[in-house]
């Protein structure tokens, strides 16, 4: 793991507010590091903040206060740059039904303006066996298929830095497998991951730190060991469980 | 604005958009069979329509209670049936007659024929017209009977003659009535024909969960509007497009004219010619652009699929007023009424087919439209940069 911080969250804090539902605070103040070669884990329950937090990463939305460096460029400042440093998937996986695999994957080549597009988007194809099915329309594939070109996309451009909300949402087990795969190959391949889930087993199988979230704040953050030794229990689970103040559950 | 993005995200759009069988039916199907068909259609529903009251109104017959046997007898000669019925009025309002001929004592002991026509129903108003022929030439027939028994000369009754002598052109008529046309099927035709491919690139990216990533990549929030509106306003054009070639067709085939010569003859002086076409082109295009802008720049705001189709229909049907005032007779097409966007266009189309297009309306019309697409291209690229629009849910 490299000493200096791909990603730098300095209290970021982002308020939504309407007419209807008044203000509403997402995003508390939020603080944290990750290190290429690192898997960071935001874990929390729904509306925790997790996606907002992961949102305001990514420059899909503007922080109401604080700030975040990802590659040493200013989410606030240089939002386009922070974009070409980053890979961005969320459980939607977002691709386009009425594309192919290969299609999807040079437009978004193009869009990063890849230097030889074309054999980056084949040598990816290649890489996680998408080739059979490149030339069918996305609508037609089953929902492992089009997970593997979801992934595919988000590491087409070997971006330094992968934001991932939820990647394996909704994903039967061979499928969250192949997308756990990836994210394992991509830390060895140095790269800076920070996923959102709410998966226990997930986070405790890949994360090396895990930061629990809740009302938009960062309750704890660590190492599994540092998460054990503060809060006396030996499961992400019960930790979790404690965090939040849920009770026990019996497991 | 790098052109190389806009490029990649244009053609993107384009692929999605010829991909979908809704977006096609709507830009390709609409214009190059539903309107010809219409057309062609309506001329042959309009020959069947009136084959059939002509035979209906011999058949049905004509009720009479006369007391001038001439008059039966010219009914009988032109060929319509006589039937007898006791409530002439009852039996044409049921249509149980035709029409039917009734005297009356007039004023003066000059008897009154009366014809009793329903003319909500065309079988009767058919029937009435062949009775006032009939009646109008029996009785031309007894003055100038009367005429001669009196020695008087027939000439007697045409003191001087008059005649209306039109000195418009065919060739204008022509322009003035298909020119209001053309400007009104088209301009309904584009914003009817952006409505699915506006929402399909906007809020149907969002319900779809495809824009986060988009908006995720390294392209501007510039680019990808300026891409989706382009993508939009090709969509527009194309239907535009289609549409004028498809009318241009039914005129040059007279398929607009049914079987009748005097209109063939009227549509062949409609100058649609090379120089007609491409200033129709030309105005057409700046309002590609304006509609595609505005039309981005609503859909944006919607959540779902549906919302954007409450909100773009309006829209579509708002464009029929401007486009049919732009036909009202007597209406002069002035440089500020140039201003006047979509309006403008129509004017400008009507103009063209008349032939009397003055370079500066046309110049103001494609200027003011370039501005006003320049506007709304400003107001949807605001709307991307709204989080609370982009990720309302």
């Amino acid at each position: 793991m490299s000493s200096k911080a791909a990603i730098q969250v300095n209290a970021v804090r982002k308020t939504f507010s309407d007419k209807k539902h008044g203000s509403r605070t997402a995003v508390d103040g939020v603080s944290f590091e990750v290190f290429p070669g690192e898997i960071f884990g935001l874990l929390g329950p729904n509306g925790a903040g997790k996606t907002t937090t992961l949102r305001v990463l990514a420059t899909l939305l503007k922080p109401t206060s604080g700030t975040a460096i990802l590659n040493g460029f200013d989410i606030v400042n240089q939002p386009s740059e922070v974009r070409g440093s980053i890979g961005f998937l969320s459980g939607d996986m977002g691709l386009y039904g009425r594309l192919t695999p290969r299609e999807v994957l040079r437009f978004f080549a193009d869009l990063n303006r890849l230097p030889d597009a074309s054999k980056r988007v084949e040598d990816i194809l290649k890489r996680f066996a998408i080739m059979d099915f490149a030339g069918s329309k996305i609508d037609k594939l089953s929902t492992g298929m089009k997970q593997k070109v979801a992934i595919a996309r988000a590491m087409l451009c070997d971006p330094p830095i992968l934001i991932l909300d939820e990647p394996t949402s909704g994903l039967d087990v061979p499928a969250a497998r192949a997308i756990e795969s990836a994210i394992l190959d991509a830390r060895k391949r140095g790269k800076c991951i920070v996923f959102s889930t709410h998966v226990m087993e997930e986070a405790e199988y890949l994360c090396d730190r895990i930061a629990v979230i809740n009302d938009g704040k960062i309750r704890i953050i660590g190492t599994m060991d540092h998460l054990r030794e503060a809060t006396g229990k030996h499961r992400l689970r019960e930790i979790f469980v404690d965090l939040l103040g849920l009770g026990d559950t019996g497991n | 604005m790098r052109f190389d993005i806009l490029k990649t995200i244009y053609l993107k759009e384009m692929l999605d958009q010829l991909r979908d069988r809704r977006a096609l039916l709507s830009m390709v199907l609409v214009p190059l069979i539903a309107i010809p068909a219409l057309m062609a259609g309506m001329g042959v529903v309009i020959t069947i329509i009136e084959k059939k009251a002509e035979d209906q109104s011999k058949t049905l017959g004509i009720g009479l209670k006369i007391n001038s046997p001439e008059i039966r007898q010219a009914i009988e000669k032109a060929g319509l049936k006589i039937v007898d019925k006791p409530n002439l009025k009852e039996a044409v309002e049921k249509k149980e007659l035709a029409a039917a001929v009734e005297e009356t004592a007039g004023a003066a002991g000059v008897p009154e024929i009366l014809y009793y026509v329903d003319r909500s129903n065309p079988t009767s108003e058919t029937a009435g017209d062949s009775l006032r022929t009939i009646l109008t030439e029996l009785k031309d027939s007894k003055v100038r009977q009367r005429l001669r028994e009196q020695n008087i000369p027939e000439t007697i009754l045409t003191p001087f003659s008059f005649k209306r002598v039109n000195v418009a052109p065919e060739r204008k008529m022509a322009g003035a009535m298909w020119g209001t046309m053309l400007g009104y099927v088209l301009l309904l035709l584009m914003f009817t024909g952006g409505i699915y491919p506006a929402i399909d690139m906007t809020a149907g990216e969002k319900e779809r969960k495809t824009l986060e990533l988009y908006l995720s990549s390294p392209a501007h929030r510039s680019e990808i509007v300026l891409g989706k509106i382009l993508a939009a306003m090709t969509a527009i054009f194309l239907t535009a497009m289609l549409t004028l070639a498809s009318i241009v067709f039914s005129i040059r085939n007279g398929g607009l004219a049914g079987k009748n010569p005097q209109m063939q003859q009227m549509l062949k002086t409609i100058p649609l010619d090379g120089h007609a076409l491409l200033l129709i082109v030309l105005t057409l295009l700046p309002l590609a652009l304006l509609a595609a802008s505005i039309m981005i720049a609503i859909a944006i705001l919607a959540r779902s699929f549906k919302e954007g189709q409450t909100y773009l229909t309006p829209l579509a049907l708002l464009v029929i007023f401007p486009a049919l005032i732009g036909g009202m007779p007597g209406l002069e097409f002035t440089p500020p009424m140039a201003m006047i966007p979509i309006f403008n266009a129509s004017q400008v189309i009507r103009s063209t087919l008349l032939g009397d297009l003055s370079s500066t309306n046309f110049l103001i019309t494609t200027f003011a439209n370039l501005v006003y697409a320049g506007i709304a291209f400003y107001f949807a690229s605001r709307r991307f940069e709204d989080e609370t629009v982009l990720f309302r849910t």
